[in-house]
């Protein structure tokens, strides 16, 4: 396997969101490395995934999980040396799987001897590096972050005595980009890694890089031309290379991550997710067709990213308060789900283990435009512990089988870095990768074929959407289109059985094949199509005239 | 001369006897008719009673409007009027049937056109009878209507389409007896033709200052000119 | 009525991708373009504000308006397919149009809209006026929400009324009601209620609804079935009734509508609360306003009432009792300010047409059409003894007069079934 030379390789990709102390561990400390990952890495070709997306490994107190960085040009001793990382890597390209790693511009810990030496006095040469203030009055007006921890961005430095910045925890200040030094390292710190043969950066919370006085904060034009900075740098010094954004903002205020195809390549869908959990609830396609009408097109080179979970909360910043509550009472009764502004769950666990919700969120997932991303674990449908702080839950061990610490790891079960979901529905006795590949009709191997049947038509990677209105507000249906290629989906968004018809007189003449079945469907003709969908049913088919 | 008397005597008396020997054998008959006539008679008046009791016939006809007319002209109910007449024609049709047996001639082609006629009489009878009543029921609803809209003289109204009613029911009885046909037509016309002219005149002439009041209260309104109107803005619900 | 007329193929099609709803919101329209749109308006609001979550349809039946009345209803929807919307609701509203068979009936319209709720399962459907254009966003909450959250089966509106607007249901309808059916429901003839499903499948058996009493008035008809069904049945607070201004001439089709429907199911049959002395079993909540003045012109009532009793004789002494229509002959002799319908001969003369009416002594309809000029002299009497009162004495007045209604029960069941 060799990985493609398309330089728009990320639009067909099918990126894979792990953590690499969670996936497997090789030497028997209770902690998953690179070795590890390495030997999983057929498991994941063989899924059919095309690109793996690393959480933090970067040294780190981990007191946010990784990203409170320390050392940016280091490997966490936790998880290997360079050299595995490097094996590692080399491994993933032979596979034909790129590889994407998490760059958290934005802050570092206050462990990172940056920050060390900016704190230890005012004149100190790296002072300027971080953003410093003798009142925390200022940039008054920004929004705060993590709602449940912080109740400031400024935090008290005892040490200098002066306010420090820091739009995340307190332990994490932000670093000032209005220096040209700062810029010039973080560069030489992503060049460093693309040197290395990495593919692509998440580039975490970039709408924060700049402050003004008067503003939010966030989405300034300094920040925008900050990143165009270095899009430059690695179309220059590295082509092909991607740079994805992690920007959770309102659809209208995505456009200028894209710019002119000059800045970002991917960015993150925000809004639309925890629209598509609401329109399965309401059973209405409303806030699903909505989010998407409001989406601004954006540049030919570039692409959203979709997922349906990840490791942070399901958030739901970026909806009404009338949304939010209502995505509270129907998916998180229990007040211990909830936190900061998301829900702290996993996809089987908010889908009720219901299989064919499952089934058809990937579904959706797999056919709206653009980049799927799956999360490690979501695949077999692991479930989560709420009983973790923070978000931890979401971040249990991967489970292999059966056995001992449910194949993750060698080590003492007490001491592994998270304790193993162990319950009789989602524990790794009955949740695990062994037991679903030997059977058909598990969603390991459902996952496995909806992911063929993806990569096998590129038109649902780089096709236009066109809505389908149709009267019954219960399915939503939308076109693909690519050239002369085009594909139908048609989505039952209830629980209950549906007749739907469906004005396909655009399309006259066209016969449908179904694309999993590669069974034909009748002749679209004069009349409205009537299709009937079984609940949370969903149909792929592709039109053609023969 | 007193044996020529004598014998004529004998002789007439004979005759006499002999007719009367001829006539009372039918006389008899004639007689044991009648009376079988009555009992059978009398026999489909009673089961015609329980045929309409059964289905409720004085109902239907109280909703028709019938019972009302009947009691007013002091007649019994529906049922019992309906049984008496077909006792009554039953057993007049049997006496006739005697009659005719007696062989007097000329009463046969009476009796034959007697039956002839009875069809028609039954739809005279039947076309006033229902005259009657749309009379009665149109003429009431006309003067509630009247009344309810405010019309001046609403008896009048009420008493003239009564009256209308009555001379068409009578004439197409008439007609249909076929009583003096064209003069009822005629007077019929010139009755009818009189009152039409009669109203057309009050309307246009007499009573254009009503015609007027009815006609804008029935077609404008919208216009609200007359103070009356105006001050009334009641709704009942 | 055939099943197969009453929901076209069409209507049938958009009730199946409507779906399953909470909510039915039925509007029965004919040519109501000026005020519907208004009305929807306001619907709408109540339904985005108190009821976000739950899934509603507004359903019309129209009569075959031709002043586009059903294309306005139409675009009261909230879709995905209506990019220029403004208005954020969770859900998708649907709002459907059908114009049922024959020409405009409210039995046809009512049917239609309780043939749909049915079929949507509905848990409640409400049905309010198009002409309502005082209706406020929270009559729809107040409507709706004992059905829903407290289980009644059937809320009727009481209104902020002006003391002499309605004066028909006060001396009428609503002493009847309560004394004969022990339910004091204020608009027995509603514009706007609400009812339960467990009603709408009830209702739907009826046979009125194909009766001529069905089809003229059957708001009256749906409230005392529900009454007689045992059902749960409450009232709600709403606001200032919208005063449709009414020609005299129509007071006829009002009585047909309400006091012609009244004695149709009286003598259907007559409910057991006629003969027992069962106290009323609902709150009262009535709030008399003085809102803008009405004008009146009593001396026509009067005119009207001597007029009617004089002409009309031939036809009052085939309804009334002989002593009941002497006494009302001697009334009508009065002069205009000694003239007095007191209770007692209003309650008299009212049974005796509800007994005439029953046993059909007349044609029905003539019955209900002789009443005219009497309620016109019971009006007349109701303005000249209120003239200067407040809401409160008004109130006193209606009040003593249902006592008065309900102390004549024996009387109206000793005439009910005696022959003439």
């Amino acid at each position: 396997m060799e990985l493609s030379h398309d330089a728009l390789w990320y639009k067909d990709a099918i990126i894979y969101q792990v953590h690499v102390r969670a996936f497997y561990d090789s030497t028997g400390d209770g902690i998953g490395d690179f070795r590890g990952l390495a030997q999983k890495l057929d498991y994941l070709q063989e899924l059919g995934i095309t690109a793996i997306w690393l959480m933090p490994f970067f040294p780190s107190p981990l007191r946010d999980d990784g990203y409170d960085i320390a050392d940016y040009r280091s490997i966490h001793p936790n998880y290997g040396t360079l050299e595995d990382f490097k094996t590692f890597l080399d491994a993933a390209h032979l596979r034909g799987i790129r590889v994407i790693a998490e760059m958290v511009l934005n802050h570092t810990s206050d462990q990172h001897p940056w920050f060390q030496e900016s704190r230890s006095s005012r004149d100190n040469p790296k002072r300027n590096w971080y953003v410093w203030s003798e009142t925390d009055t200022r940039y008054r007006g920004t929004r705060i972050i993590f709602t449940d921890t912080e109740l400031s961005n400024w935090a008290w430095d005892p040490v200098s005595k002066e306010y420090y910045w820091h739009r995340f925890f307190s332990h994490q200040p932000d670093l000032n980009y209005d220096n040209p030094e700062v810029r010039e390292e973080m560069w030489s710190v992503m060049r460093f890694w693309l040197e290395l043969g990495v593919d692509g950066f998440r580039l975490d919370a970039v709408p924060y890089l700049v402050e003004r006085e008067g503003t939010n904060c966030e989405n300034l034009p300094e920040t925008h031309a900050i990143i165009k900075e270095f899009r430059a740098r690695l179309d220059k010094e590295f082509p092909g290379r991607m740079l994805l954004a992690e920007a959770n903002q309102w659809p209208a205020d995505l456009g200028p991550y894209f710019a002119h195809g000059d800045e970002f390549h991917m960015a993150f869908h925000f809004p639309l997710m925890p629209r598509m959990f609401m329109g399965l609830k309401l059973e209405d396609r409303k806030p699903i067709t909505e989010i998407l009408q409001q989406t601004p097109p954006i540049p030919e080179t570039c692409q959203w990213c979709l997922f349906l979970r990840n490791h942070d909360e399901l958030t739901l910043e970026m909806v009404t308060d009338l949304e939010r509550d209502y995505m509270y009472d129907e998916y998180a009764k229990d007040k211990g789900m909830r936190i900061n502004v998301g829900i702290r769950r996993r996809l089987a666990p908010l889908l009720d283990n219901d299989r064919r919700r499952i089934e058809l969120m990937n579904g959706l997932l797999m056919s709206l435009p653009g980049t799927p991303i799956i999360y490690y674990g979501d695949e077999i449908g692991m479930g989560d512990n709420v009983n973790l702080g923070d978000r931890n839950g979401v971040r249990t061990p991967m489970q292999w089988d059966g056995g001992w610490n449910g194949g993750f790891s060698s080590a003492d079960p007490e001491s592994l870095y998270s304790p193993l979901m162990l319950n009789p529905v989602y524990g790794y006795q009955t949740v695990n990768v062994y037991a679903q590949k030997r059977f058909d009709h598990s969603l390991l191997s459902w996952m496995k074929r909806l992911i063929r049947v993806r990569k096998s038509a590129p038109v649902l990677a780089r096709g236009t959407l066109e809505f389908i209105y149709p009267a019954n507000h219960r399915v939503l249906a939308y076109t693909r289109k690519l050239g002369k290629d085009t594909i139908l989906t048609v989505n039952n968004l209830s629980s209950t059985a549906q007749a739907v018809e469906l004005d396909l007189k655009a399309y006259k003449g066209n016969i449908l094949v179904e694309m999993f079945g590669r069974n034909i469907f009748p002749r679209i003709g004069d009349l409205p199509y009537l299709l009937t969908l079984g609940p949370y049913q969903f149909y792929w088919f592709r039109l053609r005239r023969i | 001369m007193w044996n020529r008397f004598l014998d004529q005597l004998s002789l007439a008396s004979h005759q006499i006897v002999g007719n009367i020997a001829q006539f009372v054998p039918r006389l008899l008959t004639m007689i044991v008719i009648v009376l079988i006539g009555w009992v059978i008679a009398y026999i489909l008046k009673v089961v015609l009673r329980s045929i309409l009791r059964f289905a409720k016939f004085d109902k239907l006809s109280q909703d028709a409007g019938a019972a009302q007319l009947l009691d007013r002209a002091a007649l019994p109910s529906s049922t019992e009027l309906m049984s008496r007449l077909v006792f009554w024609v039953a057993w007049i049709g049997f006496i006739l049937l005697g009659i005719s047996v007696l062989n007097i001639v000329g009463i046969q082609e009476h009796i034959a056109r007697f039956f002839g006629f009875l069809p028609e009489l039954f739809a005279a009878l039947f076309i006033f009878f229902f005259g009657m009543l749309a009379a009665s029921f149109f003429s009431r609803a006309a003067l509630l209507a009247s009344v309810n809209a405010d019309l001046p003289s609403p008896k009048l109204i009420s008493s003239t389409v009564r009256v209308l009613i009555i001379v068409l029911t009578i004439s197409m009885g008439l007609e249909e007896l076929g009583l003096a046909q064209n003069t009822v037509v005629a007077a019929f016309a010139i009755v009818f033709g009189a009152l039409m002219f009669g109203l057309a005149l009050a309307f246009g002439l007499g009573g254009k200052d009503l015609a007027r009041q009815f006609l804008e209260r029935r077609f404008s309104s919208h216009r609200r000119d007359k103070e009356e109107e105006r001050e009334d803005e009641l709704s009942p619900l | 009525m055939a099943e197969e007329s009453i929901l076209a193929d069409d209507f049938l099609r958009e009730l199946i991708y409507t779906g399953e709803v909470d909510i039915v919101i039925g509007v029965p329209t004919f040519n109501d373009s000026k005020t519907v749109g208004q009305v929807l308006q306001a619907v709408r609001t109540g339904l985005l504000k108190y009821f976000p979550r739950q899934r509603a349809v507004i359903l019309n039946a129209d009569g075959g308006s031709r002043d586009g009345t059903q294309n306005l209803v139409r675009a009261a929807a909230i879709s995905d397919s209506q990019r220029a919307s403004d208005l954020h609701a969770l859900r998708t509203l649907h709002s459907i149009s059908t114009q049922y068979p024959g020409g405009p009936s409210s039995g046809n319209a009512l049917y239609t809209i309780v043939a749909a709720a049915e079929l949507l399962r509905a848990g409640v459907c409400a049905v309010v006026s198009p002409e309502s254009v005082t209706l406020q966003p929270e009559w729809v909450d107040r409507l709706l929400r004992p059905v829903l959250r407290n289980n009644v089966d059937l809320v009727t509106p009481v209104y902020c009324r002006h003391k002499f607007d309605g004066l028909l249901v006060r001396n009428l309808l609503y002493p009847v009601m309560r004394a004969l059916y022990c339910m004091p429901i204020r608009e027995p003839y509603p514009p706007e209620f609400a009812f339960s499903a467990k009603l709408t499948s009830y209702l739907r058996e009826q046979s009125f609804w194909s009766e001529e009493a069905g089809r003229v008035g059957p708001e009256m008809c749906l409230v005392v079935s529900a009454i007689t069904g045992g059902f749960n049945v409450g009232q709600a607070a709403l606001g200032p009734k919208c005063r449709v201004a009414r020609p005299p001439a129509d007071l006829v089709l009002a009585l047909r509508q309400t006091v012609g429907v009244l004695f149709w199911m009286l003598q259907k049959s007559l409910p057991q609360c006629a003969r027992a002395d069962g106290a009323p079993g609902l709150p009262e909540m009535i709030q008399n306003v003085s809102l803008d003045p009405i004008r009146v012109n009593r001396k026509r009532l009067h005119q009207m009432f001597v007029r009617g009793v004089s002409e009309l004789e031939p036809v009052l002494s085939s309804i009334l009792q002989p002593d009941t229509l002497v006494e009302l002959k001697q009334s009508a002799t009065m002069p205009e300010e000694k003239f007095r319908y007191s209770d007692e001969l209003w309650v008299k003369s009212v049974y005796e047409f509800a007994a005439a009416y029953h046993k059909s002594l007349i044609s029905r309809d003539h019955i209900v059409q002789a009443l005219a000029p009497l309620y016109r002299g019971r009006a007349y009497t109701f303005l000249v003894e209120n003239r200067d009162a407040d809401g409160e004495h008004v109130e006193q007045q209606v009040e003593s007069l249902c006592r008065a209604f309900e102390q004549g029960k024996p009387y109206l069941l000793q005439i009910w079934d005696a022959g003439r």
